[in-house]
């Protein structure tokens, strides 16, 4: 059957199950690392949970770098438990964002917006630059382009599309182009 | 006969040739010590000297013992432990509250490494729960609920409802119907209030 839900506007992220969410490393405790994922409590993540990770071969996490996981454990009673691989045993995308780029952060409306299938953001977008995206359901954005120009325009575009119109976005885009 | 009267701690009470060291006392170069601050007794026995003992309060603690049942409230849940305050050594209300671990090895005594911290107990439940061991250094009780009479007997939903046990590991709530699951304490008849 069908799903209903109600889309309601907030920024404060709230950890849920299965969501795919940018945690940022902020300290290491033995065989556990503590992310930051912007809600009320840090999430833990264990270092055997990424593809290929064994007791010998630990995954190179450092305190400060960006990982993109999704939630194992989250519940209200619980400290959020995080993994970056799914049921299979594959990471899918998910472990460690690479070096460089630009992290920041919009509300979580406008993130179900661009995660939607078929995002006429995200097509034109890739029309002006091709560029790296990796979007995290708790409001947070990484964003890698050739250049540091190129990745600051890409940011303030997204940023901008919270409260810009289609034409205002098209009008923009085709400016920027012309350049 | 008992006589009664406040003294300081580690007061020289008598000679030990007059009386017997009973609890709360000791006795050191011929005299009896109290080692506690309390009140001294002195009960006269039927067949020699009288005991002299130093007791705290009018009813001595009563302490949770090794394979004592313990009424206790869960206050924090963890993926290995459950962290509770024991409330009640058998039927008596104790005056501050223990606190106790439930590891999640002793939830159950079958399949223990199914177990779900999170499917068995929730803050704020009510548990009925054996001691195994006094505990560490930190002085936390070792608790387990691995048999049948034990788990959780109150349990309030999100609602705020109090929940009816449907089965061993599932309550309900009699208003919204949503199931959760608790390891739930098969409580014995005789024991059931109604």
């Amino acid at each position: 059957g069908g799903a209903y839900w109600v889309d309601s506007q907030q920024k404060r992220y709230v950890p849920v199950k299965g969501d795919h969410v940018i945690g940022i490393v902020t300290a290491k405790a033995g065989d556990v690392f503590k992310l930051d994922v912007g809600g009320s409590e840090q999430a833990s993540l264990s270092y055997l949970a990424f593809e290929g990770a064994t007791k010998r071969n630990r995954p190179n996490v450092q305190v400060g770098d960006l990982i993109y996981g999704q939630f194992l454990v989250a519940n209200k009673d619980m400290e959020p438990e995080m993994v970056c691989i799914d049921s299979s045993g594959r990471s899918s995308g998910m472990g460690i964002i690479g070096q460089d780029g630009f992290l920041f952060k919009v509300s979580l409306g406008l993130i179900r917006k661009l995660l939607a299938p078929k995002c006429e953001i995200i097509q034109e977008l890739s029309q002006l630059y091709p560029f790296e995206l990796v979007l995290g359901m708790n409001g947070r954005i990484w964003v890698k382009a050739k250049t540091v120009q190129q990745t600051l325009i890409i940011v303030n575009i997204l940023e901008a599309c919270e409260y810009m119109t289609a034409e205002q976005r098209k009008q923009a885009l085709a400016k920027l182009s012309g350049n | 006969a008992t006589a009664l009267s406040t003294h300081p701690l580690g007061e020289r009470l008598c000679s030990a040739e007059e009386a017997t060291a009973g609890s709360g006392t000791y006795t050191r170069h011929g005299f009896i010590f109290s080692s506690l601050a309390g009140c001294v007794e002195k009960r006269s026995e039927d067949g020699g000297l009288p005991v002299v003992s130093v007791v705290r309060d009018a009813e001595s603690q009563l302490l949770p013992d090794v394979g004592a049942v313990v009424t206790c409230k869960v206050c924090s849940i963890n993926s290995r432990f459950a962290k509770v305050h024991i409330l009640y050594v058998g039927s008596t209300p104790l005056k501050s509250a223990f606190r106790g671990t439930i590891r999640r090895e002793d939830i159950r005594a079958t399949e223990k490494d199914k177990v779900e911290v999170y499917k068995s107990f929730r803050p704020g439940d009510i548990v009925l729960a054996k001691v195994i061991s006094l505990g560490d250094a930190q002085s936390n009780y070792l608790l387990s609920t691995a048999e049948n009479e034990l788990g959780v007997v109150v349990a309030r939903s999100e609602a705020g409802v109090q929940m009816v046990p449907i089965s061993w590991c599932e309550m309900q709530c009699p208003r919204t119907h949503t199931k959760d699951f608790r390891k739930v304490a098969r409580v014995q008849p005789q024991f059931l209030q109604t």
